[in-house]
């Protein structure tokens, strides 16, 4: 795995560094179960952790953002403007949004799909045709991934979010793969285990194959 | 064996109840609190009811706690403006088991229609307030707060913000436990205390006011609640909640007074805090609550002239607030270039009606009959917005009605003939609709009013309410029928129509906003998240859409605008068939019906 996509560095089990994460997502897809199994991960990991949520409206099509901050000690359950490590969006337009949340160095896992915000005001909703470069310039080392596809083709489309699971859990030896699977175990009803699973393994091994 | 588990605050605060031996609980939902009643009715152990409002809720909290129960009663913070009739008097009549209210507040208003904070409510209605800074005080603070209740005898708030209902994080529980239920004191008439006659108030005011007093003292000494964290002696800093969490990462070397308990506040701590150090801030969020009352004490204190009054705090605010005052020491995390980067030119994503909502034909018909909508508080309130744009009015819960029938007066007092229509959801209906309709029928107003009955409470996720007859536990209780209800306080003209049938409801409007009596028209369409059962096969575009746009009107997120031309998306489609009704074109078609084609 090249340098630029890993994010052992830094986080000393002792140390007072604590590992930031944005996760952001359109309302339904799955963003707050991703963060849940994240926190679970690193708390069963042994680290003190956040996790904070905006979710009113998460069910009605709108932004969803949540924030997961592990570490030794964690004060704060919001993360500062350009303190993110790692910024997982489950939409392209989504990812741009909070583009800014993320470190100059930090890692971009982007579900490549594109869903068209409803219109706020008169007229048609124009999907930034420039997203992807709008992604791309600041941040070259993004990873655009098709875990929609991916999950869909699993035969459950809404395991996108474990296909980026499995993509972040490759960049990070925080929290060791059978951490992530003992959780994914416990945190879906018993009969969407598998396909969660399967989906989690996928997003691993592309990620693992950078 | 204690286990360290995430736990959501408003989780924990449940917990915290059910370890202090809570038995009774009531709420009526709303955002950030909805969650503590329903983990308590999930754990069980307690007895946890849904009430139809907030009002009602505190009385029978109020009550058990005479009862001789510890009770807690949980809702938003704009709605203990609600509950504050009882709330404030009941600071007089005092408790007997403890009696803890949850108030949610939301600074930043994500889910709500002001900022209001309520610690100004505690302070007017004289009562302590308790505040959490994360998920494990959120559980013990709720058990101390049983206990400055009872040892008090004072309903006591516990204040937790949006940030602390909704974020987790870990906490030591005990499961497998079940905790005793708290031994309280027999009921036993106490006339004095309880009957809030002018007679017995005024020396329960009396006693209120040394309750203050001898609360103060307990807010300085317990170390649980109220502490001084003595650190870097240049700047000290008096916080709470989870701006003290914010504070901590910036400064996190500072002294700190750290208010588990702001009120009263414990002003020999912020003395001998002041006196230790050389400059001293306040850090909270909303209103100068702790801030001016330092300022009265005399002493020489940063606040508000730095930090915002309104919306959250968050460390960048926090940082930027100690840069401000020219304290350089705070250390602004994250990367300069990439805070600056705001970004610019991206389409919002509002949320919306889902596909196939019920509420949608309703507010395209009222949009396209031009007629005055007062509206209410409920998913239904996004027909306000775009492309819907079919409201008025929204100002709190229960006011589509009152406000419909001073409209409808003030017009015709003018010689205005515009139509008004009030609009109200199922569960509000239930929570303030009706006495604004006993109104109406009383004073002769002739005001039509639409509810909207989609069967729960759906905006804040899908609470049952008197109307479904389900109770916060899931049981089958007696439901109260809307229409009955209508008809039994006077209404003569109730009658029902489908809302995915435009026509028919335009011809409803028009006869009943014609008709000089007050009339109820009920729409009943289960919410799509609730019923997910397709209403009928999906959409198809039967002819080249030619482009035309109306179908966009309805604001569905089953049709796609591609460069003015509908692009239906059947697994999003239910086949409500609203957009077959409003195609002038007949282009649109389900299978097997006919098209209806309104011209
Ligand atoms: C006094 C008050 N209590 C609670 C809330 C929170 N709240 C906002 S919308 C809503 C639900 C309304 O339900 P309903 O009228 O059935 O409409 P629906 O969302 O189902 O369309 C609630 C409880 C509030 N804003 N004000």
């Amino acid at each position: 795995m090249s340098g630029t996509r890993d994010l052992n560095r830094g986080l000393e089990r002792d140390g007072a560094r604590v590992r930031n994460l944005v996760l952001a997502g359109v309302g339904g897809h799955g963003v707050l179960a991703l963060s849940r199994v994240i926190a679970e991960g690193a708390l069963a990991a042994g680290f003190d952790v956040r996790k904070s949520e905006i979710h009113g409206m998460s069910q009605r099509g709108g932004s969803v953002l949540s924030e997961v901050r592990y570490g030794s000690s964690v004060n704060s359950p919001l993360i500062p403007d350009g303190a993110a490590d790692l910024l997982i969006s489950l939409e392209l337009l989504e990812a741009l949004r909070h583009l800014h949340r993320l470190k100059t160095d930090g890692i971009l896992l982007v579900n490549e799909q594109r869903i068209t915000p409803a219109p706020a005001g008169s007229g048609p909703v124009l999907y930034p045709e420039d997203v992807l470069d709008r992604i791309l310039d600041p941040f070259p080392e993004a990873r655009i991934l098709p875990a929609h596809d991916m999950a869909t083709e699993l035969g459950e489309s809404r395991a996108a979010n474990m296909v980026m699971l499995g993509a972040f859990a490759a960049c990070t030896e925080d929290i060791p793969i059978h951490g992530w699977e003992e959780v994914i175990e416990s945190a879906f009803r018993s009969d969407l285990v598998p396909v969660n699973l399967a989906a989690f393994r996928a997003g691993l091994s592309l990620a693992s194959a950078w | 064996m204690a286990n360290r588990i995430l736990l959501s605050g408003n989780e924990a605060i449940a917990e915290g109840a059910l370890e202090a031996g809570a038995h009774f609980a009531a709420a009526y939902p709303g955002t950030p609190s909805t969650e503590i009643l329903e983990t308590l009715s999930r754990r069980g152990g307690i007895r946890a009811e849904w009430a139809p409002n907030e009002k009602v809720a505190y009385e029978t909290a109020y009550g058990a706690s005479l009862g001789g129960a510890r009770a807690l009663v949980a809702m938003k913070h704009v709605v203990v403006n609600v509950a504050a009739d009882p709330l404030f008097s009941s600071s007089y009549a005092g408790v007997n088991g403890g009696l803890v209210l949850v108030s949610a507040d939301d600074p930043a208003m994500h889910s709500s229609q002001n900022e209001q904070d309520n610690r100004q409510l505690a302070r007017a209605a004289k009562i302590p307030v308790i505040e959490p800074s994360d998920s494990q005080e959120a559980k013990d603070f709720t058990r101390i707060a049983f206990e400055i209740s009872e040892r008090f005898d004072t309903p006591v708030m516990l204040r937790v913000t949006t940030r602390i209902c909704h974020s987790m994080s870990p906490v030591a529980v005990t499961r497998g436990t079940t905790w005793p239920m708290a031994r309280i004191p027999d009921y036993s008439r106490n006339f004095h205390k309880h009957v809030l006659l002018p007679a017995n108030a005024r020396p329960r005011h009396d006693f209120v006011e040394s309750r203050m007093v001898e609360l103060e003292e307990y807010a300085a000494s317990n170390r649980d609640l109220n502490r001084i964290e003595w650190g870097d002696r240049t700047v000290g800093v008096v916080t709470g909640g989870v701006a003290y969490q914010y504070l901590r990462e910036v400064l996190p070397g500072a002294s700190v007074l750290k208010l588990g308990m702001p009120w009263p506040l414990p002003r020999a701590l912020v003395r001998e805090l002041a006196a230790g150090v050389d400059e001293l801030y306040v850090v909270e969020e909303l209103d100068p609550f702790i801030e001016t009352e330092v300022r009265a004490l005399g002493v020489q204190v940063l606040g508000k002239e730095i930090f915002p009054l309104t919306g959250e705090l968050n460390p960048d605010v926090v940082a930027r607030g100690f840069e401000l005052s020219g304290n350089g020491t705070a250390t602004e995390p994250g990367d300069v270039r990439q805070k600056n980067a705001a970004p610019a030119a991206i389409p919002p994503r509002p949320p919306v009606l889902c596909a196939g909502c019920g509420h949608r034909g309703v507010f395209f018909t009222l949009s396209k009959m031009g007629l005055i909508v007062t509206g209410d508080i409920g998913c239904y309130t996004l027909g306000a917005l775009h492309p819907l744009e079919s409201m008025d009015a929204c100002l709190c819960m229960g006011a589509s009605i009152g406000m419909a029938h001073g409209m409808e007066a003030a017009l015709r007092a003018a010689g205005d003939e515009r139509r008004v229509v009030g609009v109200i959801g199922d569960s509000t209906f239930m929570h303030s609709g009706i006495t604004g309709l006993i109104n109406t029928v009383y004073n002769g107003g002739s005001s039509t009013v639409l509810v909207l009955d989609n069967g729960t409470t759906a905006m804040t996720g899908h609470q049952d309410h008197p109307g479904t007859g389900v109770t916060a536990t899931g049981e089958r209780g007696q439901q109260v029928d809307i229409e009955a209800v209508c008809r039994a306080v006077g209404v003569r003209r109730v009658r029902d129509v489908d809302p995915y049938d435009i026509a028919a409801l335009e011809a409803a409007l028009n006869e009943e906003l014609d008709t000089p009596e007050p009339s109820v028209i009920i729409c009943r369409a289960a919410c799509r998240l609730v019923d997910r059962t397709p209403i009928a096969p999906s959409v198809r575009l039967e002819i080249e859409c030619p482009g035309c746009g109306t179908c966009f009107e309805l604001g569905c997120p089953a049709i796609d605008d591609r460069d003015g031309v509908a692009v239906i998306d059947a697994a999003a489609c239910c086949g409500c068939g609203l957009c077959v009704q409003v195609c002038p074109f007949c282009g649109l078609r389900i299978e097997g019906h006919e098209p209806a084609g309104v011209p």
